[in-house]
């Protein structure tokens, strides 16, 4: 179900009221929260929904052994009454072709025995393994629906380049949407309980549905359990005030998606679709297009989920902080994604070691980071290269210490508006050309679109006027958020202003948004 | 916002109400400012009512008017519900032929004056040939062939015509179905229900009142709405009639032995749905063709030759797609039908356009004299014109 759709409009039509009915007692709340979150991922692909259940079973007995806590039989049970009665009703609404049956009883009964081996164990060592259970489960199903072929693929092709003939095999498997989300999503909360930085409760079903949370179920942002879990806990207040800033903020994030988003991604689609023979002109517009549409389309279904949670009293955290003004590669990654790159940052540079060790370690933790936060985004070599290019960027401007040169420089200055500046646009200049990188469906793709860049040919008959159409609004608006320091630019100033904008931010989505319900770039993430 | 919020609360009843006015005013000027200064839509008022013989009608003696960023033109009809800046008499003047022209949008003339029409062309063509001949416009915007067909019987025919044309363009399949005036029984086409009047009802009462004509004539946020509205509707009736269809179609291939392996064999799920539209289609196919049949029976039948001009659907400025071809062959070769692609085709150039690029996109008075210069070509061969020479 996508946030731009009739069905979702008329799913959150037939909820909402319902919610409002239930709002006031957390266990109702919270298992209306599940049945809607369930019927919402379900929309996609019932059979899904077993993943979903495996996550939330396994992690809510996990995290609370990992803390240190006593995983008492009725927890077990709990856990296991939840992922059978999921399993049952997804099977029931899904497609006659029940293949997922036997591994996921494969995989319950592998989990049965690890969950009773681990009961066995001595207290003291404990909490390590039912981090390793929850990391085990997580990964694997990730590195099963989303890695499988990739690994297998790259490993034949590795085998048959040294002169061999492997017989690799290959599954047509189908990547479950937001499989990426949730499960870093979980295994934050694990890692969270057992570096007991956050204290995890004995109610699955409030887990569940911070777990499933609808809003932010299939893109993020990917909270963590310490920010988000206590809404799940308590009876949220629920004003007119946030109903409107919520519907508002939606509203922006549907912009963002449906008007340029939607609008710029044929444009982009035309050059890295048949890079070859494409003008210079052509080409630059379709790759600043892809610039423009993977932000809007991300950066709008942030929003607009952070709008919807806002309206059922959730607070969801900002994802995306003006990345386009970014001055450094690091700093771009501060506003880009900001909960994918915090969980990198906690989960992976810190443990790496981080800055500590020296230059060259500190470097190295850099790249293995940012290698593996491309990886994250799709199994493909050209995802790993786009990771690597960002970190080889930032070691780079590390090394030169230009991070460091910027931050010393005022901004109000003749010298330090020049440096700045500069520093701005090379640091788009070098995002622009990682989205080659990104978007390219192979790296012979991304060379061609690189090279044709540097031809003189076709600037006249690019479709400029087309692309700063689109952008134009969108950049007055981030100047005025950038200087006012208020990303929520729809509510500020004086009424009457308010009201004109948002009036004219509806018109413009009656008008000008694209044909058909496009999926978001991020869903295959 | 929640101070502004507070001060509007604290205010008295009358007063809120006036602020709430005050506020629907704004938006509406708002919208219309809009619309006017960033994304100008075309001004289609829609002057139609209901009639006698049960399908709309252009409301008589209306005079309204079009405004696209290409043309301004201005609609009169006459006081028999035809455009034209003449009524004609039911018996037809001694030595003169009659045409009478039925159709859509297309052959009404949207986004054309009178004599740029296909009828106003096709009249002055006649003439020029040294036939005496009055070519009489039925058509009605949003028409199908089933609607035609009830204009013939319930009117046009009184008007004694020597031939009649009908258009037939993609829309009209889906059209026929819509309407819902015949359904085929066993293979036999049927007369379904006595009216459609989509929308008549409503229209006919918001028309008393100068304010809305005033909004339909003059507001492009109204007309942006209630095209995009219109288009919405349809896109849902068709969702729902092809849900339905699939769905009847499923289920008569599960009752039928012979259905199922074929499906399954070829493919699974995908083969199953390939197999119930293109069953769908062939149904949505058979009505309109049984349909056009049996207007060729009732127009010959009054004694007129029966014409069918193809409208072809516009892909490019330079491409076109024949809507006829999705017609049995079968049922081609029954019928006088004027082939309009292939001379389109070869008139198309990058630089002319034969279409109206804003508005609806209809036929420009130069795609028109193609659609009028082919139907000449088969007319030649009428005797009955022939006598009026």
């Amino acid at each position: 179900m996508l946030f731009n759709s009739g069905v979702f409009a008329l799913f959150f039509a037939a909820f909402f009221p319902l919610y409002l009915l239930c709002r006031r007692h957390v266990a109702a709340r919270n298992l209306l929260l599940i049945v809607a979150s369930y019927i919402f991922y379900g929309w996609w692909d019932p059979r899904f929904l077993i993943l979903v259940a495996i996550s939330t079973a396994v992690d809510y007995a996990a995290a609370l052994g990992a803390a240190g806590k006593p995983v008492r039989s009725t927890d077990l049970l709990k856990s296991a009454g939840f992922l059978v009665l999921v399993t049952v009703v997804s099977l029931a609404f899904a497609p006659e072709d029940h293949w997922l049956v036997a591994p996921v009883l494969g995989g319950m009964l592998v989990i049965g025995i690890l969950i009773a081996v681990i009961k066995r164990l001595g207290e003291q060592a404990r909490p390590k393994y039912w981090l390793l259970l929850s990391l085990t489960t997580n990964l694997g199903i990730l590195a099963f629906f989303k890695y499988f072929n990739f690994f297998v693929g790259s490993a034949a092709a590795l085998i048959s380049n040294l002169g061999f003939d492997p017989h690799a095999p290959r599954f047509s498997i189908i990547l479950p949407v937001g499989l990426s989300f949730y499960t870093f999503q979980a295994i934050s909360r694990t890692i969270d309980s057992y570096q007991r930085k956050y204290e995890p409760q004995y109610s699955i079903i409030n887990y569940a549905a911070f777990h499933a949370f609808f809003p932010q179920l299939v893109a993020g942002p990917i909270e963590r359990a310490g920010r988000l879990m206590p809404q799940f806990e308590t009876v949220r207040p629920l004003e007119g005030r946030l109903l409107v800033t919520g519907a508002l903020l939606f509203a922006w994030g549907l912009y963002q998606k449906i008007v340029i988003a939607d609008n710029l991604g044929p444009i982009a689609d035309a050059v890295f679709g048949a890079p070859l023979g494409q003008t210079a002109g052509a080409t630059l517009v379709g790759v600043l297009a892809f610039a423009i549409q993977i932000y809007c389309d991300f950066c709008g279904y942030s929003n607009m989920a952070r709008g919807l949670a806002r309206i059922l009293g959730f607070d969801l955290m900002v994802n995306f902080n003006l990345p386009y003004f970014a001055r450094t590669p690091s700093e771009f990654w501060q506003r880009w994604h900001i909960s994918l790159s915090q969980w990198l940052r906690d989960y992976v540079y810190i443990s790496l070691g981080g800055n500590r060790g020296g230059q060259w370690k500190m470097y190295r933790n850099l790249m293995i980071t940012m290698l593996l936060g491309g990886l994250w985004h799709g199994a493909s070599w050209t995802f790993v290269a786009w990771g690597g290019f960002h970190g080889a960027i930032q070691v780079v401007y590390r090394a030169l210490g230009i991070d460091a040169l910027i931050a010393r420089t005022r901004f109000f200055t003749l010298r330090g508006f020049a440096i700045q500046g500069s520093a701005w646009l090379s640091t788009m200049c070098l995002v622009c050309i990682g989205w080659i990188l990104f978007r390219a469906r192979t790296f012979e793709d991304a060379v061609t679109v690189f090279t044709n860049l540097f031809a003189t040919s076709g600037y006249s008959d690019a479709q400029f006027s087309t692309l700063l159409g689109y952008t134009a609004p969108l950049a007055v608006v981030e100047i005025y958020q950038r200087s006012s320091g208020r990303l929520e630019f729809l509510t500020a100033g004086p009424f009457l202003v308010r009201y004109t904008v948002s009036v004219v931010l509806v018109l413009t989505l009656l008008a000008f948004s694209a044909h058909g319900s496009h999926e978001f770039i991020y869903f295959d993430f | 916002m929640s101070s502004s919020t507070l001060t509007f609360r604290n205010k008295g009843p009358w007063r809120r109400g006036l602020i709430g006015l005050l506020l629907v005013a704004y938006t509406l000027i708002l919208a219309e400012a809009y619309f006017r200064l960033l994304d100008p839509q075309p001004l289609m008022p829609r002057y139609v009512t209901g009639t006698p013989w049960g399908v709309r009608g252009n409301i008589p003696n209306a005079r309204y008017w079009n405004h696209t960023p290409e043309v301004d033109v201005e609609y009169r009809i006459n006081s028999q519900g035809l455009r034209a800046d003449r009524d004609f008499s039911l018996s037809k003047p001694a030595g003169t032929c009659r045409v009478a022209v039925f159709g859509d949008s297309f052959f009404f003339g949207i986004e054309l004056d009178v004599t740029q029409g296909f009828a106003g062309q096709l009249e002055k063509r006649l003439i020029d040939s040294g036939i005496h001949a009055e070519v009489l416009n039925f058509s009605v915007g949003g028409f199908g062939t089933a609607e035609m067909l009830r204009t013939f019987e319930g009117f046009g025919r009184q008007f004694q015509p020597d031939v009649v044309i009908f258009s037939w363009d993609d829309s009209d399949l889906q059209d026929n179905v819509r309407s819902g005036l015949y359904r085929l029984e066993d293979g036999q086409l049927e007369k379904a229900r006595d009216e459609y009047l989509p929308g008549v009802k409503t229209l006919n009462w918001l028309m008393q009142y100068r304010l809305y004509r005033a909004i339909a004539d003059h507001s492009e946020f109204y007309s942006f709405i209630r095209e995009k509205s219109e288009l919405l509707l349809k896109r849902q009736m068709r969702n729902l009639s092809q849900a339905r269809a699939s769905a009847s179609a499923s289920a008569s291939a599960s009752a039928s032995d012979s259905a199922v392996p074929t499906a399954q064999t070829s493919g699974g799920e995908e083969a199953t749905v390939e197999i119930a539209d293109s069953s769908q289609k062939r149904r949505v196919v058979d009505l309109s063709s049984e349909i056009l049949l049996r207007a060729r029976e009732e127009i010959n039948a009054s004694g007129a030759d029966f014409y069918l001009v193809e409208i072809p659907f516009k892909l490019s400025r330079t491409k076109f797609r024949s809507g006829v071809d999705v017609l049995p062959e079968a049922v081609r070769s029954q019928i006088n039908v004027v082939y309009t692609s292939p001379a389109l085709s070869k008139a198309a150039r990058p630089d002319l356009e034969l279409y109206f690029e804003t508005g609806q996109g209809h036929l420009t008075p130069t795609g028109v004299a193609i659609l009028v210069d082919e139907t000449m070509k088969d007319l030649a061969s009428s005797s009955r014109l022939a006598a009026c020479r």
